[in-house]
């Protein structure tokens, strides 16, 4: 009887969704191939938090799945990775399936795949791009340069991880990653914004601290 | 008088350098007078990684990897020219069979890059429809790099002294089926774009640069042919096996952004017919020579150049008998062909702008390495 | 963007290993006759000359440097239309600026050599003879400091405005930059 009662989880996070504790470096091998970031949450929903009710909260879930499945795409390559990027959106690796389009303006884009090296020369255009794009809006780092450098980690000119200037939501390693990996990517961003939408009332930062 | 005051204002124009069709990272400032173009500015330097400096700190056969990203296009390319500069300095001599098959996916890279740039270059002026054919082929191409050196595009395959290892059994059969595919794509998209009349329009007679200038500006490549001077490494300072392979070098004669285009559908079927020959004329024996693992070449400095997609590519290496280069410099062509873009724009329109740049085809990653 | 001040970078490690060879240089046919044409035509400009292969060397003045440029160019034996490189080398005591010239009429390779002391890194330009010379002399200038005389535009080209120091130099260290 004297137990305390302990507290349920406030929301159901997937294993495979954490974020390490320490450093920016992932185990891929427990992770998957793909891992996923903090990225830009949206914030939470006004009409959810006025009136609960099973109406709304399938409101907001159904335009996730809506905007889950109409990705657009920045038309933006940097450097090695675009070439793959181009691929994938090309006859054989369709990608026009999962709805995902590429459109040159970022404004009316809705996802920036960062396709390459970012140096520190390229930093203020891209965090520029990344806020003329409306809210929602998503970051997909491609490639090991995009995550934390790659192989000219030891460049001086090079920005390690595309993560010090925009959040980025999921992480899709290779040098440069196959076109498969890219629509697993675009497939994990998916599950991750409908997820999103499920926990909309969730305070930002609620899915790490809770772990901690 | 309101006229004469109105034409003192000249505008600006910023492309780039996120757009779509700049090819990269390139940044150019235009300053128009009406639609015509007076003066243009480029900035480059947005995918600058310092890879000179990078090399100063890997050992030879790291370096590979480091060329491999240079010219993201022509990955083969530039591998070999690396390693032929490494053995050139050691006085290696590298056995027939590797030399043939480097030739032959050097090639094979060729017409790859070309397919790219047939298909971008249709996009840059409007056609939609050819990129989608160009990209089929050049899958195709690209499952056999993948089926030889295990990557679609960072290959490191060509090592100091031969190359990683032998190709599959079934290479031959492979590179045969695929050729008639390839060979095919690029008639179709010969007939589907070069002589449209769209096309032509959009590019007869836009860009044209003369000889001496081009000379002047360091262009080299298709660009250079295209303005009628015939210069070919390949022909003029044949390397590995190119002596033995029998081919035309294709000229133009106006230098304007469609012989641009032609030299580059030209440049196609010539290299399949080298593959042919390759693969004809591939010997037996083994493909590495006899050599330490890790390269010291001994000190002393050389310069080595080669034919790339994009023009003449050139490494210079000293080095001071470690297993790291003192210094590597590289000659990026498409960083020369940069250069000339300033006299093909000056008083060109400004719609003309996006297809003489997409008709020098660069790479970023080469101009700013 | 302020800096902290930069460490010295650690001494190379001594390297282990086989004693260093030193390549021998021997000059093919081409690279023959091409010296001979462009001892002549340097004539006494040159302090010293070597070479390898097809390419031949000549070192001269830094000072005479675009004047004997201008003379391979102009040589009807040579006619080294195409300035194929310029590039900077680091010797720590001295930097050595060297041209590699092309003839695409007669397919001739050529490469000019002058030292210039680290402390006072000044040539003058080439930009009167190539075109390509604009981009080259600004490209070292970025890494390497080396101020080209006469040379109407050396702003950075590749690196970005503010950067400081040359990353060029054999000084600038590896990877103890800000991270951003």
């Amino acid at each position: 009887m004297n137990e305390k009662p302990t507290q349920p989880s406030p929301l159901f996070v997937p294993e495979h969704w954490q974020r390490p504790k320490q450093g920016r470096f992932f185990d891929t091998k427990e992770q998957g191939a793909v891992s996923l970031g903090k990225g830009n949450r949206p914030a939470p929903s006004l009409i959810k938090s006025a009136a609960p009710g099973v109406i709304t909260a399938r409101l907001d879930e159904l335009a996730a799945l809506a905007r889950s499945n109409s990705l657009w795409t920045l038309t933006f390559g940097l450097a090695c990775c675009a070439i793959e990027m181009i691929s994938t959106h090309m006859t054989n690796h369709d990608f026009d399936r999962y709805g995902v389009v590429t459109w040159p303006s970022p404004r009316q884009s809705d996802v920036m795949i960062v396709a390459g090296t970012v140096v520190k020369k390229m930093a203020e255009p891209i965090r520029l791009l990344y806020e003329q794009m409306p809210d929602p809006k998503w970051v997909i780092a491609m490639g090991s340069c995009a995550t934390n450098g790659g192989p000219y980690w030891r460049s001086y000119s090079v920005v390690m991880g595309v993560d010090h200037l925009i959040p980025v939501d999921v992480y899709v390693p290779g040098c440069p990653p196959r076109p498969e990996a890219l629509q697993d990517g675009i497939l994990k961003l998916q599950e991750k914004i409908r997820h999103d939408a499920r926990n909309a009332d969730v305070a930002p930062d609620a899915l790490t601290e809770t772990r901690s | 008088m309101t006229t004469t005051d109105q034409r003192q204002v000249d505008m600006m124009l910023n492309l780039g350098p996120q757009h779509p069709a700049t090819h990269g990272v390139f940044r150019m400032l235009l300053t128009l007078d009406g639609e015509r173009i007076v003066d243009m500015e480029p900035h480059i330097g947005y995918l600058h990684r310092g890879s000179e400096k990078l090399c100063e700190n890997e050992s030879y056969g790291q370096i590979v990897t480091l060329f491999d990203r240079m010219d993201y296009i022509a990955n083969l390319n530039n591998e070999l020219v690396f390693v032929r500069a490494v053995e050139r300095l050691m006085g290696l001599e590298v056995p027939e069979r590797a030399q043939f098959i480097r030739v032959l996916l050097c090639e094979l890279n060729r017409v790859a890059s070309h397919l790219l740039f047939l298909g971008t270059y249709g996009l840059d002026v409007g056609a939609m429809t050819p990129v989608m054919y160009t990209f089929r082929e050049r899958e195709r191409i690209q499952n056999i790099f993948e089926s030889v050196t295990g990557a679609r595009l960072m290959h490191n395959y060509i090592r100091i002294g031969g190359i990683k290892e032998d190709v599959p059994s079934d290479f031959t059969a492979r590179v045969r089926a695929a050729l008639e595919f390839v060979k095919r794509g690029v008639d179709e998209t010969d007939r589907l774009l070069s002589f449209n009349e769209v096309f032509l329009l959009r590019t007869k007679g836009v860009g044209v640069i003369d000889a001496k200038t081009a000379v002047s500006c360091g262009l080299t490549g298709p660009n250079l042919r295209a303005s009628g001077v015939p210069y070919d490494v390949r022909k003029d300072n044949p390397y590995e096996v190119y002596p033995y392979l029998t081919f035309k070098v294709p000229v133009g004669e106006r230098g304007d952004c469609w012989d641009r285009y032609y030299m580059r559908v030209l440049e196609c079927h010539e290299s399949i017919s080298m593959i042919e020959q390759c693969l004809d004329l591939l010997p037996d024996g083994p493909t590495m020579t006899q050599t330490r693992r890790i390269a010291r070449p001994p000190k002393g400095e050389v310069y080595v150049h080669a034919e790339n997609p994009r023009g003449d590519i050139g490494v210079f290496l000293v080095s001071d008998g470690s297993d790291k280069p003192y210094r590597l410099k590289v000659r990026p062509p498409s960083f020369c062909n940069l250069v000339a873009l300033r006299p093909m724009l000056l008083n060109s329109y400004v719609a003309d702008s996006i297809a003489i740049l997409g008709s020098i085809d660069i790479v970023l990653g080469e101009v700013d390495r | 963007m302020t800096q902290p001040p930069k460490p010295t970078p650690p001494e190379r490690p001594a390297r282990h290993g086989p004693p260093v060879e030193v390549a021998q240089e021997v000059f093919d046919v081409q690279g023959q006759e091409t010296a001979r044409l462009l001892a002549r035509v340097v004539g006494t400009n040159a302090l010293e000359s070597g070479g390898r292969d097809e390419v031949p060397w000549v070192r001269v003045e830094r000072e005479r440097l675009p004047h004997v440029a201008e003379r391979c160019r102009d040589d009807q034996s040579l006619r080294m239309d195409m300035l194929h490189l310029l590039l900077a080398v680091d010797y720590v005591e001295h930097l050595e600026v060297v041209y590699i010239l092309l003839s695409t009429q007669t397919l001739r390779k050529a490469m000019l050599k002058a030292r210039v002391p680290a402390n006072d890194a000044q040539v003058p330009t080439a930009t009167h003879l190539w075109e390509a010379a604009h981009w080259y002399e600004r490209e070292v200038h970025d890494l390497f400091g080396v101020t080209f005389t006469g040379n109407p535009d050396l702003s950075p080209l590749l690196l970005y405005e503010g950067f400081e120091g040359h990353p060029g130099l054999k000084s600038f260290p590896f990877h103890d930059h800000d991270e951003f």
